[in-house]
């Protein structure tokens, strides 16, 4: 299911989704930031500012001394850590929360500069205002910034907690939406499955929300009810030639019968017999004829249910054994179990169909057998007679086609294309082989080990 | 054996060929060429057997045997029909259908059915239920799965004894290589060639070689029949 997702377009859709939104999540944060640290600055100016004027008004109350002193016993704001005070040009300077007299210039505003602080240390940011004083005094006064970084680290953070929820939804998203896309688009391919498959009753359901899948849901619909139309036309066009063809047949093959009551043994007698056995063989052509018809156009109550396919494969092996015996011809069956959807019926016709055949141009073996596939079951018919030619096996499995060795024999060449039709009805599919274990389309011809028709049909 | 039968078919020819052959076997036989005259006739209720093409002028086969069997006639209904394939026939018989016979059929076939279905409604349910069947002195014992001739006990393989078992129900009557297949292997297509024979022949070594008097005999042209004397 997850790989399946992340292979799919939806997957990169929900790729560009999750890019985009960490890039608008980190935007806000970096503007945050900025805006924030705006105003943390603004607020450090004023505290330096304020702190400047207290410390101007000692000095106007009391000129150096009342100053120094105010910075020494750091009084009033002087007292906070962060903030320090450097006083110089009377002799020793007069330092607060300071290791060294910054150097600043005096100015109105304040500077980015790098103090020693009293704690020791490297040298910490900070910012820092200085003046100069009428008797020559210089004070700085500043405050550390080096809590900035504690804000940026926390940006980081928040940064990184974006993404992971971003993430996460994104992932959730990708895991909903994909299921809702996949179940629509699932559904719809099971109703094209169906209509494959010959049901075209089956439709797609609209979810009533007009999108896309509904369009789609809606042409493939409109298909299935042209589709419907045309098979239920075929039909009855495919009734309507049987009923056509076949009663005059069967008034044939009446007369024929008649007249072989009234006629008495002899020539007239042997005359009427042949009439009547290629009148049988008129017929089985026109039986299987419009069989084959029916079954490529899928035009047919779809009847398949569980079906255990060893059973099936014995069930037939015993019906033609004691033939198979009579004509000095070994049939093997075996196999492994397994179970397919499958309509009992049309299997066990085509299995018949090919039991037939290998007894017909085969040698002296035949083995049917079950062979486990991927996700299948193929059902083999394997011969030791002369096999068909690699160039040819494409070709036996068209309608009408009988190759050259089976000329002499009675049959529609029909056979292998019925097989095939209901191979197909099935999901499968039906190739021919050379029996050394090689596959269809070999080169070379079948001449060595015979023919292995393979009648592959999934798994339930 | 000979009864009342009804033949529903639009197609001329082939009534009177279906006609004149039962009337040979000394049946009665009234005919209809439409749907709603084999209904009315039908309803009468006086028939022993009804033979109904499917596709017929005016009303359809299926529409009268759904219409002959909402009316409460039970009478036995082979329906003929050319289209013959597996739907047809599930359709046919799930609308009230005894049997199903596709066109062109050779009319010993449908003989055997006509006569199975007249056997059937006739005392055929008791011995349908029987536990041991007999002809002459073969005896198949349905419980035991025993079979025996005399005093002779004959093993059968599963296939041979449900072969044995429908020829039993059906003794002293032809049944066909059709009714076989359809009967004990439940298959509806033609398998081709003599497949039925060879299973009879084998069954018939078993139960006749080396009696006086062979019980399991060929039809020439029709099929098999198990009978004694």
């Amino acid at each position: 299911m997850l790989r399946r997702l992340a292979s799919s377009t939806v997957a990169r859709l929900i790729a560009a989704i999750f890019v985009l939104q960490v890039i608008s999540g980190g935007a806000a944060i970096g503007l945050l930031r900025a805006k924030m640290l705006q105003v943390i600055d603004l607020d450090r100016t004023r505290q330096i500012v304020d702190l400047r004027n207290e410390l101007l008004g000692a000095f106007y109350a009391g000129g150096y001394r009342e100053l120094a002193s105010a910075v020494a016993e750091r009084r009033g704001s002087v007292s906070d850590p962060l903030l320090f005070v450097a006083v110089s040009g009377h002799g020793k300077p007069v330092l607060s929360h300071l290791a060294a007299v910054p150097q600043v210039a005096a100015g109105d505003r304040p500077v980015r500069i790098r103090a020693y602080h009293a704690s020791g240390g490297p040298p910490a940011e900070a910012l820092a205002l200085a003046a100069d004083l009428a008797d020559g005094t210089h004070l700085v006064v500043g405050i550390l910034t080096t809590p900035d970084r504690h804000f940026d680290l926390a940006f980081v953070e928040a940064l990184a907690l974006v993404i992971v929820l971003t993430a996460g939804l994104a992932l959730g998203g990708a895991m909903l939406t994909g299921l809702v896309v996949s179940r629509r688009a699932h559904a719809i391919a099971e109703t094209a499955e169906a209509l494959a498959a010959g049901n075209f009753a089956a439709r797609v359901e609209s979810s009533g929300f007009g999108d896309g899948f509904d369009h789609l849901g809606r042409q493939i619909n409109l298909m299935a009810e042209r589709i419907d139309g045309l098979v239920s036309e075929l039909q009855s066009v495919a009734g309507g030639l049987a009923h056509d063809l076949r009663s005059p047949v069967a008034r044939l093959r009446a007369a024929i019968e008649t007249a072989q009551a009234a006629v008495p043994e002899g020539a007239a007698q042997d005359a009427l017999q042949l009439a009547l056995s290629d009148a049988e063989v008129l017929e089985a052509m026109l039986a299987a004829a419009l069989e084959l018809a029916r079954l490529e156009s899928g035009a047919m109550a779809d009847r398949r249910a569980p079906l255990e396919v060893r059973a099936l494969v014995l069930d037939l092996a015993e019906l033609y054994e004691p033939l198979a015996e009579q004509t000095g011809v070994e049939l093997v069956a075996s196999g492994v179990p397994a179970t397919v959807l499958g309509d009992r019926e049309l299997l066990s016709r085509a299995l018949a169909n090919l039991i037939d055949n290998a007894l017909k141009y085969g040698g002296g073996r035949i083995m049917v057998r079950t062979v486990p596939a991927e996700e299948a079951v193929v059902i083999e018919v394997e011969d030791d007679g002369r096999g068909i030619p690699a160039a040819d096996r494409e070709r036996a499995l068209e309608r009408f086609t009988r190759l050259d060795n089976a000329r002499t024999r009675p049959g529609a060449g029909l056979g292998l294309a019925t097989v095939a039709a209901i191979a197909r009805l099935h999901g499968g599919s039906f190739s021919l082989g050379s029996g050394d274990g090689g596959r269809v389309g070999d080169a070379g011809g079948g001449q060595a080990g015979g023919l292995v028709a393979r009648l592959r049909l999934p798994l339930v | 054996m000979a009864g009342r039968v009804l033949v529903v078919e639009d197609d001329d020819r082939l009534a009177e060929y279906i006609s004149r052959g039962l009337l040979e076997q000394n049946f009665t036989v009234d005919r209809a060429a439409t749907g709603r005259d084999g209904l009315f006739l039908a309803t009468d209720a006086q028939h022993d057997v009804v033979i109904l093409d499917r596709m017929l002028p005016g009303m359809d086969g299926m529409a009268v045997l759904k219409a002959m069997r909402a009316a409460g006639v039970r009478t036995p209904v082979i329906i003929l029909s050319a289209l013959a394939d597996t739907n047809d026939r599930i359709e046919g018989l799930t609308a009230g259908a005894d049997d199903y016979l596709g066109k062109p059929f050779s009319f010993a076939e449908l003989l055997a059915r006509v006569q199975a279905l007249l056997r059937r409604d006739k005392g055929g349910p008791a011995q349908a239920e029987a536990a041991v069947l007999r002809c002459g002195e073969l005896e198949l014992d349905r419980l035991t799965r025993q079979v025996r001739r005399g005093s002779r006990k004959i093993p059968m393989q599963p296939r041979e004894f449900r072969l044995l078992e429908y020829l039993l129900l059906h003794a002293g009557q032809v049944v066909t290589r059709t009714m076989l297949l359809e009967a004990v292997w439940d298959y509806h297509f033609d398998p081709g060639t003599n497949v039925i024979d060879v299973h009879i022949s084998r069954l018939r070594r078993k139960i006749d070689d080396g009696e006086p008097e062979a019980l399991l005999r060929t039809v020439r042209g029709a099929g098999y029949m198990i009978a004694a004397g």
